[in-house]
């Protein structure tokens, strides 16, 4: 048990001391901030709009803003901030293939179950962290602009969204025990996502898809009911488990 | 005792048989010499031992205890310094020391007076900068401390001298040196004045297999003895010699090599008179490693 938080302690100031836990602080907090504010700048784009077309014969109405246009953004923003986190997440393995770092520790007697531990650990603590941060900061914001009882099943929808990110972080683990380079990793990582969201088109296959937990905004909307998200979720949990569980046989294989 | 034993050892890298039924006995407490040219094999063989490459047949013995690929408890027994070692360059020293400290599995207690300890060993105990600014000499130092923080049994060092300048070269020499007591040392070089100037046994690796091992001093005497150099005015006289001493080797324009136990050396001079031979030169040389080196690898 020592040796795997000196493992994770390692990680985590690897994280700090490259600037990654800033780079994504700052761009979690970019995100958090951004829906509410798209929603507020909203009816001005609006206004200077109607200015510029005035005497052209096309007139725009009022435009009402409620939380819900900020909870909308939130969910659009979501996915190109899992693409930046995977991205810069997916050297964690290959980064030490490449310098040569874990022979080392693996020559000091430290199991390899431990390093593949606390390279997942770690960044799901970060994903998780700037994840609710971010979430946090949106909801503060719009709450305090509008009302967020507007929005419907907000918890559950953050939640499913929270755990698409969980799942996509184990495909990368998977990915990473498997593949010697990043490019490995992310065409592993994006060809699932890729595959799934492909057969989403099926609407038989859909229903089973994790990439369905990325549909928060048929949630807030009460177009969709969280019971459609059970089945999603728990081939997200299942895989994602059965990710971690392979990526140990996979790496304790490896050749270094 | 014997500290390592390797029997029938293969490996094979897609078409290249790299090790051939490599069989090697590195005895306790001796500083192991592991020579061979570059591709003999030699961290194939490292890195078999420390479990980091499957061997396809063969069997290694740590300690008496048997070595396998993947997880192996034997590695708890040996100080691992690769050939370029590599560390996380944003730590610092003593940080490298304590995170190795706290993966082994050492009392908080032991790793603090032991990093101390190795840090002033390898002259690293005023260093306060991260790894990344450490030139390499520096890095082989905190490779040697962090091999023998946990005080391994066997310390396998991967050539460790022939990426640096002689000073460099030197501080290492004597630091393995100095751990001699603590530990066994078994070290790759194809440097052989390092092999003479601290070995007490060494094995020569060619071709997949130890070509030659045991004490330096039995190998010197057993497999050496001193080697001549004939040099004549003109081939004719070369010709001359080597029909009559078939066993003196052409090395050379005019030039003959020969050994004292296989031509006696005043029987050469004599025919030479006798025939007339005009000599440039008769050199004696004094059996080195090298001349051993060179003569088992061109075999």
């Amino acid at each position: 048990m020592k040796s795997l938080l000196a493992f994770i302690r390692k990680e985590w100031t690897e994280h700090f001391r490259s600037g990654r836990v800033l780079i994504f602080g700052i761009l979690f907090l970019f995100f958090s901030i951004l829906g509410p504010a798209t929603a507020m700048l909203t009816p001005r784009l609006y206004e200077m709009l109607a200015e510029s077309y005035a005497g052209s014969g096309i007139v725009f109405t009022g435009v009402t803003v409620t939380a819900m246009d900020s909870w909308v953004q939130f969910f659009k923003n979501m996915p190109i901030a899992l693409i930046v986190f995977i991205l810069l997440e997916s050297s964690v393995f290959t980064r030490e293939y490449r310098s040569g770092t874990l022979l080392l520790s693996l020559t000091k007697g430290l199991e390899r179950w431990k390093i593949v531990a606390a390279k997942t650990v770690v960044p799901v603590i970060l994903w998780t962290l700037c994840y609710w941060l971010c979430f946090g900061v949106t909801y503060g914001y719009t709450g305090y602009f509008w009302d967020n009882a507007v929005v419907q099943n907000l918890p559950f929808s953050a939640g499913c969204w929270w755990l698409f990110g969980l799942w996509a972080i184990m495909l990368m683990v998977f990915f990473s025990t498997l593949s010697a380079s990043n490019t490995g990793v992310l065409a592993g990582t994006g060809g699932i996502v890729l595959l799934c969201v492909l057969l989403g088109v099926f609407p038989q296959v859909s229903k089973y898809l994790p990439t369905m937990l990325m549909d928060g905004n048929s949630l807030i909307y009460g177009a969709a009911q969280p019971e459609t998200y059970i089945m999603p979720l728990a081939v997200a949990a299942v895989t994602a488990a059965v990710c971690f569980m392979l990526s140990i046989p996979v790496f304790n294989r490896k050749q270094m | 005792m014997e500290m390592l034993r390797i029997t029938g050892l293969h490996k094979r890298f897609g078409d290249k048989e790299v090790l051939n039924g490599l069989e090697l006995s590195v005895p306790e407490h001796s500083i192991f010499g592991f020579i061979g040219r570059n591709g003999a094999g030699k961290t194939t063989t490292m890195k078999t031992i420390l479990g980091l490459l499957k061997a396809d047949a063969g069997e290694i013995l740590v300690n008496g205890e048997k070595a396998v690929y993947g997880q192996t408890g034997t590695n708890r027994h040996i100080g691992y310094l690769p050939d370029v070692p590599e560390f996380y360059p944003f730590m610092t020293a003593p940080e490298y020391l304590r995170f190795c400290g706290e993966i082994t599995g050492m009392k908080e207690t032991e790793i603090s007076g032991r990093c101390k300890e190795l840090l002033e060993l390898v002259g690293l105990n005023e260093e306060r900068h991260r790894i990344k600014g450490f030139s390499r000499g520096m890095k082989q130092r905190l490779g040697i401390a962090q091999a023998l923080l946990n005080r391994p049994k066997l310390l396998i060092c991967d050539e460790p001298t022939s990426a640096l300048d002689p000073v460099g070269r030197k501080e290492i020499l004597d630091l393995l040196l100095a751990v001699r007591e603590q530990t066994t040392v078994l070290f790759s070089t194809h440097i052989l004045s390092d092999v003479e100037r601290i070995c007490t046994d060494v094995a020569l690796l060619n071709q997949g297999t130890a070509e030659i091992q045991g004490k330096l001093a039995d190998i010197r005497s057993r497999y050496r003895s001193d080697q001549y150099t004939v040099e004549t005015e003109n081939r004719a006289g070369m010709l001359a010699l080597q029909q009559a001493f078939p066993l003196m080797r052409h090395t050379g324009p005019n030039q003959l090599v020969f050994r004292e136990e296989d031509s006696k050396v005043f029987d050469i001079m004599r025919f030479a008179a006798d025939q007339q031979i005009p000599l440039l030169k008769i050199e004696r040389e004094e059996a080195t490693l090298e001349s051993l080196f060179m003569e088992v690898v061109e075999k």
